[in-house]
């Protein structure tokens, strides 16, 4: 359901929700800053085992959450950086940098 | 009719959410668990018509809290609902598989989270 129908089917909770968006918003904020510091150390190449494994985790956590508040394309985004840094290889630093830039900036969008 | 729900759930954002859904939305009494042990012992405690499990949880997860679930005679008789932010098909078998009432997915939909925990349990 988009933000608007939700406003329109259920004005309480989009308020509710809206409220509880901002309470823990420094909480995405914090998963966010985890994969941006992974992204930095990959690109650096100096991404140890549990910087890759914390990414993929706080990745993990945002993919299962924004949704939730309508942030379904951050779902989307986080699964895949969720992927890139579950991964047996090494991920690619481009797409990293790509995707955490577009996590951030959608998490940081919504009002 | 009124049900009180059982929110297993380390992090404290979804366990919020899915609280505020289902007590707005459905008017339902829930409680809550931040932790496998935790959950244990709410559900001993206050026998709730449903449960709905988070998979990935530090140290006690998902699963073996299920499997703990069965093994008290208590607390055997209550359905469970595993959800998980897990979208592989593999996963999802093998979540199933324990013999769970429904595998729900993160993230759901605030508005019809209470429908799909009522049709999965075959509530009216």
């Amino acid at each position: 359901m988009s933000p608007a129908n939700l406003d329109n089917a259920r004005p309480d909770l989009a308020v509710a929700l809206n409220s509880l968006w901002e309470r823990f918003m420094p909480e995405m904020r914090r998963r966010a800053a985890i994969v941006e510091t992974a992204t930095s150390a990959l690109a650096l190449g100096s991404l140890s085992s549990a910087q890759k494994q914390e990414a993929a985790s706080a990745a993990h956590k945002l993919a299962g959450v924004l949704g939730t508040f309508n942030l379904e394309h951050g779902t989307e985004v986080a699964r895949r950086l969720e992927v890139l840094f579950s991964d047996a290889e090494c991920p690619d630093p481009t797409s990293a940098l790509q995707l955490a830039e577009h996590l951030r900036s959608i998490i940081e969008s919504r009002k | 009719m009124a049900r009180k729900i059982l929110i297993i759930d380390d992090e404290d954002d979804i366990r919020e959410v899915a609280a505020l859904s289902l007590e707005t939305v459905a008017g339902w009494e829930v409680i809550v668990a931040g932790s496998g042990a935790q959950g244990l012992a709410r559900a001993a405690a206050e026998h709730p018509d449903a449960i709905l499990l988070d998979v990935m949880m530090p140290g006690m997860d998902g699963p073996t809290t299920f499997r703990e679930l069965r093994k008290n005679p208590g607390t055997a008789g209550i359905p469970v609902l595993l959800l998980t932010a897990k979208v592989q098909s593999t996963d999802q078998r093998r979540f199933a598989d324990l013999g769970v009432e429904a595998v729900l997915f993160k993230p759901f939909d605030p508005m019809t989270l209470s429908t799909q925990i009522a049709e999965a349990l075959g509530w009216s």
